[in-house]
């Protein structure tokens, strides 16, 4: 028991607290987060652009041009730059590749800091040094460390990529999907009468709308792009959500504290939002990391079958694809398939830990 | 004390309160009327299921609808009808004029939010404070329901509070906006017998330093309506059947009901012999008796006319009235019991 000249704690410290010692949970939650966060600066790891790159005196960051607002922020360093204005002969982009080979014996003065794997993930590399003799798929090399897929793209920068659009998408789709399902779910357990009766017969006959025709058909009327996709998987994956909280509110409302609450004058949103909420988190909070799997294996898969993202967008599912036409080519499915697997196990280490930091109980009578 | 030059702060006229049981319903409450005084302390005493707890949760209209609803009757605070205003007009009431307390401290808190954002909760609801300044008024109050250290407490949560305490920060919350009536469902059930005497000070202590403040008290304790009421209201059957000043109560009980309540005492004297009880068990809300005296199931006393006639709320002394036949005739009902309980001992 905690005694009462400590700080007190929120039921929620106390289980953060236990969170974090659950040592698998919070290493892979640790891992994710923190390769999440990092993976928004992934163009001055992986990619086509020079970090900074200096020419005739003029100091260029291209790099900029890979992130938002980049260009517009700093047009004159990181926006459009020319190939002709480098030394090239032909108008286009500049290929910093071949600058910083070109300069490096020219001893001119100028040089470029290419990023440490310096091939992007849209980046076709026919016409590259070492693939050029040789037909797409390449297999792995010390250049290309998963090799190259069927346009001779790098793999490894497309994984890395992929696994960017894979967890925005995954957590845009939990975030939306959890919104909307709690929402709904707690309006029916606080309402209901009729709101619920009819609310979740909707429910129901909206959750036997078959999902996987309905993008088919949606992505035959307009390309999908990642927020349509996101809003389109939220929209068909809120009911289970809705279920629990919906069982929550309907538990927690006949409480005695929601009946002080009520004597003490408080509206009805102050009592569901500020007072029930924070008591059905439970299954929220402890069933958002499977959600999150699902919604990147979701992606996967429509990836896979083709319906997913549009065509150059870097993606796991597509390479598995891939992988399928060039049955040959083992590195297509296997570094796909591991990054998929890797990533959703670390995600299942942090539902567990969830879960058992969510647990009353503090031992487990089966261990 | 009484002031019955005062106009009622509450009137209660003819409440009928019902829930659905299946496809029938049952009549929690039927027809209870009553005022209630500024500054008094009213008690309603009955038995599991006599419909007092409900009668004060129809007040602040906090019946659970469905399977609850309010079926007739009016609840006048200062003139205006509880049961006729809008949700939002009766939030107006709830916590800032009319308080409740509830019976189980230990639930009636919310475990994830700590006590002192939650008593200045009300404040900020009607009062439109900021919350730094409803914290400061939270601290007040909590240090006056005995909380000590309260600023230093303002930020525990109700786990770190025995049940006594919790009790003292649910009265704190009550109290907060300075309700004129504060409604107490069995404040003290739920707690120790030492800790029972202590709340039931502390609310007595409050209504000293603010004496315009009147108390709806329910319990089934006697002892408890003995050390606080100033008038009883007994209930049996979800109806009244007894309304008395206290001490008029406790000096001559009339309804055969109310002599079986406190005949039912435990007394000291009387150790080894076996307790007096009223015979039988209250009859299923569904079960209760039509155009018959409610309680003439388990009364020694009942006669034809109360199987037959259902009796009114009958005048018999100054403030007393009772709802039976033979006391409203006159008769020594007291006398009269104690001869039947005699003889029905061998």
């Amino acid at each position: 028991m905690t005694r009462s000249d400590e700080a007190p704690l929120s039921i929620l410290q106390r289980r953060w607290r236990k969170f974090k010692t659950l040592k698998r949970g919070w290493y892979s939650f640790n891992l994710l987060v923190w390769s999440f966060v990092l993976s928004f600066f992934l163009p001055l790891a992986v990619g086509e652009k020079a970090i900074v790159a200096r020419y005739e005196g003029r100091l260029v960051f291209p790099v900029l041009a890979d992130f938002p607002l980049g260009p517009t922020l700093f047009p004159a360093h990181g926006g459009y730059l020319d190939a002709r204005e480098f030394g090239f002969e032909n108008r286009g982009l500049v290929d910093w590749r071949a600058f910083q080979e070109r300069e490096f014996f020219a001893q001119r003065g100028n040089w470029a800091l290419l990023p440490p794997h310096p091939y992007g993930p849209i980046e076709s590399l026919l016409d590259d040094a070492g693939l050029r003799d040789s037909r797409p798929p390449h297999a792995p090399s010390a250049q290309h460390w998963c090799g190259t897929d069927d346009r001779g793209r790098d793999v490894f920068a497309r994984l890395v990529y992929g696994y960017r659009t894979s967890m925005l998408f995954g957590l845009s789709v939990v975030l939306l999907s959890y919104t909307i399902g709690t929402a709904f779910g707690a309006l029916s357990g606080f309402l209901g009468r009729r709101f619920d009766l009819f609310g979740q017969r909707f429910v129901e006959i909206w959750s036997s709308l078959p999902f996987l025709y309905t993008v088919i058909i949606v992505a035959s009327i307009v390309r999908p792009n990642l927020l349509l996709l996101v809003v389109v998987l939220a929209l068909f994956s809120w009911m289970g959500i809705n279920y629990y909280v919906r069982g929550e509110f309907l538990r927690e409302k006949s409480r005695d504290y929601v009946a002080a609450a009520i004597s003490i004058g408080e509206s009805r949103r102050a009592i569901m939002f500020r007072e029930i909420l924070p008591n059905a988190l439970t299954p929220i909070v402890s069933y958002a990391p499977f959600a999150l799997v699902g919604a990147i294996s979701s992606l996967v898969s429509l990836d896979f079958l083709g319906f997913g993202l549009r065509a150059p967008t870097p993606s796991w599912g597509e390479l598995v694809n891939q992988g399928l036409s060039n049955i040959y080519e083992w590195h297509l499915v296997a570094f796909p398939l591991a990054a998929l697997f890797v990533t959703l196990l670390l995600v299942v280490f942090v539902g567990e830990a969830v879960r058992e930091a969510f647990d009353p109980k503090p031992y487990s009578r089966l261990r | 004390m009484p002031h019955d030059e005062k106009p009622p702060v509450l009137r209660v006229r003819d409440l009928v309160t019902s829930f659905a049981i299946g496809d029938r319903r049952a009549v929690a409450v039927d027809g209870v009327s009553f005022d209630l005084y500024p500054g008094e302390t009213l008690g309603i005493v009955g038995e599991s299921g006599s419909g007092k707890s409900v009668t004060a949760l129809s007040i602040l209209r906090l019946v659970p609808n469905p399977p609850g609803s309010i079926d007739g009757g009016s609840v006048e605070f200062e003139g205006i009808d509880l049961l006729a205003l809008s949700y939002p007009q009766v939030r107006k009431v709830r916590g800032a004029r009319i308080g409740m307390i509830f019976q189980e401290p230990m639930s009636s808190l919310n475990p994830v939010l700590p006590i002192g954002r939650q008593v200045a909760e009300a404040v900020e609801v009607h009062e439109g404070l900021p919350r730094a300044l409803a914290l400061e008024r939270a601290v007040e109050f909590l240090t006056a329901v005995g909380i000590p250290d309260a600023r230093k407490r303002l930020d525990h949560y109700p786990h770190q509070f025995s049940g006594g305490m919790r009790q003292r920060v649910m009265i704190a919350l009550a109290l907060v906006c300075r309700p004129k009536v504060l409604i107490a469902d069995e404040p003290t059930t739920a707690l120790d017998v030492t800790i029972q005497a202590q709340i039931l000070d502390l609310l007595g202590e409050m209504q000293r330093q603010r004496p315009e403040t009147a108390i709806v008290l329910i319990t089934h304790d006697l002892a408890v309506v003995a050390e606080t009421c100033d008038r009883v209201l007994v209930m049996y059957g979800a109806k009244v059947q007894e309304v008395a000043p206290a001490e008029s109560l406790f000096a001559a009980p009339r309804h055969p009901y109310t002599l079986g309540l406190f005949g039912s005492i435990p007394d000291p004297a009387r150790k080894g012999q076996p307790l007096a009880t009223i015979p039988g068990n209250v009859p299923h809300i569904l079960d209760l008796p039509r155009g018959a005296c409610r309680f003439h199931t388990r009364c020694v006393l009942a006669e034809e006319r109360c199987r037959t006639s259902e009796p009114e709320l009958v005048e018999v002394a100054p403030r007393h009235s009772v709802r039976c036949h033979l006391a409203a005739d006159g008769r020594d009902t007291r006398a009269e019991m104690a001869r039947a309980n005699a003889e029905a001992r061998p």
